[in-house]
C-alpha cells in the first residue's frame, strides 16, 4: 500500500507515523479530500478489521464479507467528496458497509444461492494459524460463536443490523440510529426484540 | 405490570435505562415471576457471548487486492477522461459551443436592418433594380443643395406667447379669491 503514499499531494504535509493516533477520523478524511493518500491508508488500517467483523457477522460468508470491505474501501475511495462534517465518519462508513451488506443479502436471497452449510471451510483461512492442538474448551468456545452467528443468520435484516452494531461493534444507540436512519426509540425498540429473539434461539443450547 | 410491559424494558433495565419507578416496577415483577428474572439473566448472557465473540481480520492480501483496485480504477477514469474529449474538447463543452455559435448567427439574422439584405443582390438585380427608379433632373448635388431655401432653423413668426395658467389652478385647500 506504500505506492498510494508516495503518490500524496506534494502540497499538503503527509501525515507523520508516529503521531498517527492523534488525527481523529473525521481530521483523516478532511486531508484525504484534500489529496492526503497517506490519510486514506490510515483510515483503512483503523476500520478494515472493524467492518469485517461486522459484515461477516451480517452475511456469514468470510469471501462475501472481504469482497464487501474492499466495495466500502473503494467507496471511501471513489466518493470521498460525498463525506460532509456533518456526521461522525464512522457513521458514514458503516452506512456505506450496511447498505452493501444488504444489497448483497438481497441479491443472494433473489438468486437463492444461500448455502450456510458451506461456511465452514472458507473460514479456515481467514482464522489465526492454530500452533496447538483445540483443546475440549477452545472446541466448546468455537461452537458457542457458531451456534451464536447462526442465531444471528435467523433474525430478520433490521434486526440483524442493529443487534451487531450495539452488542459486536459497541456503537451508541445514537450512532446506530444515524447509520440505520431510524429514530432512537425504534432502534432501542429493534435492539431489544433482537436480544429476545436470539435469547430464544439459544435457550435449548444453552 | 404485564409480560410485554416487561419485554418492552428488558434490555433498558439491563443497561440501566429507566427511571427509578420504573426499575421498581420491573423488580417487582420479577419477584413475582422467576421465569422472567431467569430472561434477564439468559439476555445477559447472549448478549456477554456476543460482545466476546472474536473479531475477524481480513486476509493477508487485503491491502494488496485493495491496491490494485485502486491502481485500476485511477486507470480506468484517466482512460474515461481521455476517450471522450476531442482536442481538450469534452461532448458537453462541444455541444455547448455549437449552441452558442447557432445561437449568434440566427441573433444576428433577426436584428439585422432590413434594408441591409438588399446588400446580399446579386449584380443583375442591383441593376435591374435602379432601372426601375424614377428619373432625376440633371443636376449636381451640391447646386440641389444651395438652391434648397428651406432652412428648418430660420422662423421668422411671431414666437407664440406661453399661457399662464396659474389663475385658473385651485388646489384644495387654497384661499385665494
Amino acid at each position: 500500500m506504500m505506492n498510494l503514499s508516495s503518490r500524496a499531494s506534494s502540497s499538503i504535509p503527509s501525515l507523520n507515523m508516529v503521531e498517527d493516533f492523534s488525527y481523529t477520523d473525521e481530521e483523516l478524511i478532511a486531508r484525504f479530500q484534500e489529496g492526503d493518500e497517506q490519510a486514506y491508508v490510515e483510515l483503512v488500517n483503523r476500520y478494515r478489521d472493524r467492518l469485517m467483523s461486522f459484515i461477516y457477522r451480517f452475511v456469514n460468508d468470510m469471501e462475501k464479507a472481504e469482497d464487501l470491505v474492499q466495495d466500502t474501501l473503494m467507496k471511501l475511495y471513489t466518493h470521498r467528496s460525498y463525506y460532509r462534517n456533518i456526521a461522525k465518519f464512522s457513521t458514514w462508513i458503516y452506512t456505506i458497509a450496511g447498505n452493501l451488506a444488504k444489497t448483497e443479502l438481497r441479491r443472494k436471497k433473489r438468486h437463492k444461492v444461500t448455502n450456510l452449510s458451506q461456511m465452514g471451510f472458507e473460514e479456515q483461512e481467514y482464522q489465526l494459524p492454530s500452533v496447538e492442538p483445540e483443546t475440549g474448551e477452545t472446541a466448546q468456545s468455537h461452537y458457542a460463536e457458531k451456534q451464536i452467528q447462526n442465531a444471528i443468520q435467523e433474525l430478520p435484516l433490521h434486526f440483524r443490523t442493529v443487534v451487531i452494531l450495539r452488542d459486536i461493534q459497541e456503537l451508541s444507540y445514537e450512532e446506530i440510529s444515524k447509520i440505520v436512519d431510524v429514530p432512537l426509540g425504534t432502534v432501542k425498540s429493534r435492539i431489544n426484540r433482537a436480544r429476545l429473539q436470539l435469547q430464544h434461539s439459544l435457550k435449548d443450547f444453552r | 405490570m404485564d409480560r410485554y410491559q416487561f419485554e418492552d424494558l428488558v434490555s433498558d433495565y439491563i443497561e440501566n435505562n429507566i427511571s427509578m419507578s420504573q426499575r421498581k416496577q420491573v423488580e417487582a415483577y420479577l419477584e413475582e415471576n422467576p421465569e422472567a428474572k431467569q430472561k434477564v439473566e439468559s439476555v445477559k448472557q447472549v448478549m456477554a457471548s456476543m460482545k466476546s465473540m472474536p473479531g475477524v481480520s481480513t486476509s493477508a492480501g487485503f491491502m494488496n487486492n485493495l491496491n490494485k483496485r485502486i491502481a485500476a480504477e485511477k486507470e480506468a477514469s484517466s482512460v474515461v477522461k481521455t476517450a471522450r474529449s476531442f482536442k481538450g474538447y469534452t461532448p458537453l463543452m462541444a455541444s455547448l459551443s455549437a449552441v452558442v455559435v447557432v445561437a449568434v448567427v440566427m441573433l444576428g439574422f433577426e436584428f439585422m436592418p432590413e434594408g441591409s439584405s438588399q446588400a446580399t443582390l446579386s449584380p443583375t438585380m442591383a441593376e435591374q433594380q435602379l432601372d426601375d427608379l424614377p428619373e432625376m433632373p440633371a443636376q449636381t448635388q451640391d447646386s440641389m443643395l444651395a438652391e434648397s431655401e428651406d432652412d428648418s432653423t430660420d422662423y421668422d413668426g411671431d414666437i407664440p406667447v406661453k399661457s399662464n395658467f396659474n389663475d385658473r389652478i385651485q388646489l384644495v385647500g387654497d384661499k385665494r379669491p
